[in-house]
């Protein structure tokens, strides 16, 4: 068994995200592209393939018709990427990548100042950066 | 010159029909404003942010309307001294713009009303809120009697106040507890928190006095018709227990 991540995200336009991204331009920080995921981490002993099969069966976590499944290199944020936790549900997280204009992720600084100014709030969730 | 009271609707928003009516049945000028009248908002003396799901809650319940230009106005006119009244989802927009507690700066809270415990679940049931303040202490409450009991409907799946212990702390020795949830008779043992929050609160208000977030609607007993216990009989459209907070509401604001 070992740890491993997955991001669901949607094929259709993410509403959420493109208003999280208008807010944040509004905020003044450079962001140009914002996609949001639903990331679960889980402990899991098979392979890729094993692992994409066993959520892509679970109608409840994952609709084939809106969603879209990646299986992540690492049990961890991907660049320009922060996970967002309510605390207390840390197995459970919302990545949101941020990138910019020219399509390159966005650095720890934006991300943080992202994070203080709209995406977690510190009183309930938690954030975690790419090392 | 009568003061008006904007009523604001962000894309999402409910429940302003019956929170204009109920201002209006309480003597208030009050007016529906849209987003799309956002310019307005700077000739209105109040401001009232009703229930809802402004924004669709994206991100976070509160989080996107605290951004809105709306609350650029109602930011400033609070700073100002005017009067601010969240209720649910409104409530839950004053928390994410740092307007209450405010004990943090705008619009980096410190504290959340969230998702109800112990599992997460939506609640809607008749309860009772309980004023845990001296009434002068909120401008908005100063005219209801001491412990006042107000009916209200507690409609939501995240009304329970979070925060950490040091922010707790302080919103509990700051008196920014303005209501509790309690019982019919006034007791307020755990028992008669549905969802959990912390501290028991059902609203909060700020160091000022002047800007107050409730979770339950006491619009939803605004009239005897809303209410559990009416009868055959009753004058359906007498204003029932949640019209005294809104005529404080409106006395506070013919005051300012």
């Amino acid at each position: 068994m070992s740890e491993r991540a997955v991001a669901i995200s949607l094929k259709i336009p993410d509403n959420a995200a493109y208003t999280a991204l208008t807010t944040l331009q509004r905020l003044g920080i450079d962001v140009a592209r914002v996609e949001r995921s639903e990331i679960l981490v889980l402990s899991f002993g098979g392979d890729d393939e094993t692992l994409a099969k066993s959520i892509e069966a679970d109608e409840a976590t994952f609709n084939p018709n809106k969603h879209r499944l990646t299986i992540l290199d690492t049990p961890a944020p991907r660049q320009g990427e922060v996970w967002i936790a309510e605390t207390g549900r840390l197995q459970r997280y919302v990545g949101w990548r941020l990138s910019d204009a020219a399509g390159h992720p966005a650095g720890i600084a934006t991300l943080r100042t992202a994070c203080e100014r709209l995406l977690c709030n510190p009183a309930i969730e938690k954030a975690t950066y790419p090392s | 010159m009568s003061r008006r009271i904007a009523v604001l609707v962000f894309p999402g928003t409910n429940s302003e029909g019956e929170t204009v009516r109920l201002l209006r049945d309480c003597g208030g000028d009050a007016h529906v404003v849209h987003w799309s009248r956002a310019a307005t908002l700077p000739e209105y003396d109040a401001y009232v942010l009703p229930g809802g799901f402004a924004y669709e809650d994206r991100i976070r319940a509160g989080a996107i309307a605290a951004h809105d230009v709306m609350m650029d106005d109602v930011i400033v006119g609070a700073r100002a001294g005017k009067l601010v009244f969240g209720i649910c989802n409104g409530a839950q927009v004053l928390l994410e713009a740092g307007l209450v507690p405010g004990t943090g700066e705008i619009r980096r809270p410190t504290a959340a009303f969230t998702r109800n415990g112990p599992v997460p679940h939506f609640v809607n049931v008749f309860t009772w809120v309980k004023l845990a303040i001296e009434p002068s202490r909120c401008r908005i409450t100063a005219s209801l009697p001491h412990d006042a009991l107000v009916p209200a409907w507690t409609a939501h799946g995240e009304g329970r106040l979070a925060a950490d212990d040091a922010h707790l702390k302080e919103i509990e020795a700051g008196g920014h507890v303005a209501f509790v949830y309690a019982h019919a008779d006034g007791a307020t043992d755990p028992s008669a928190v549905p969802n959990q929050s912390a501290l028991g609160v059902a609203g909060l208000v700020n160091r000022e006095g002047n800007v107050l977030a409730l979770m339950p609607h006491p619009e939803r007993d605004g009239w005897t018709f809303n209410h559990p216990d009416r009868r055959r009989g009753d004058d359906m459209l007498a204003p029932s227990g949640g019209a005294v907070l809104f005529k404080s509401f409106v006395e506070a604001v013919s005051r300012s």
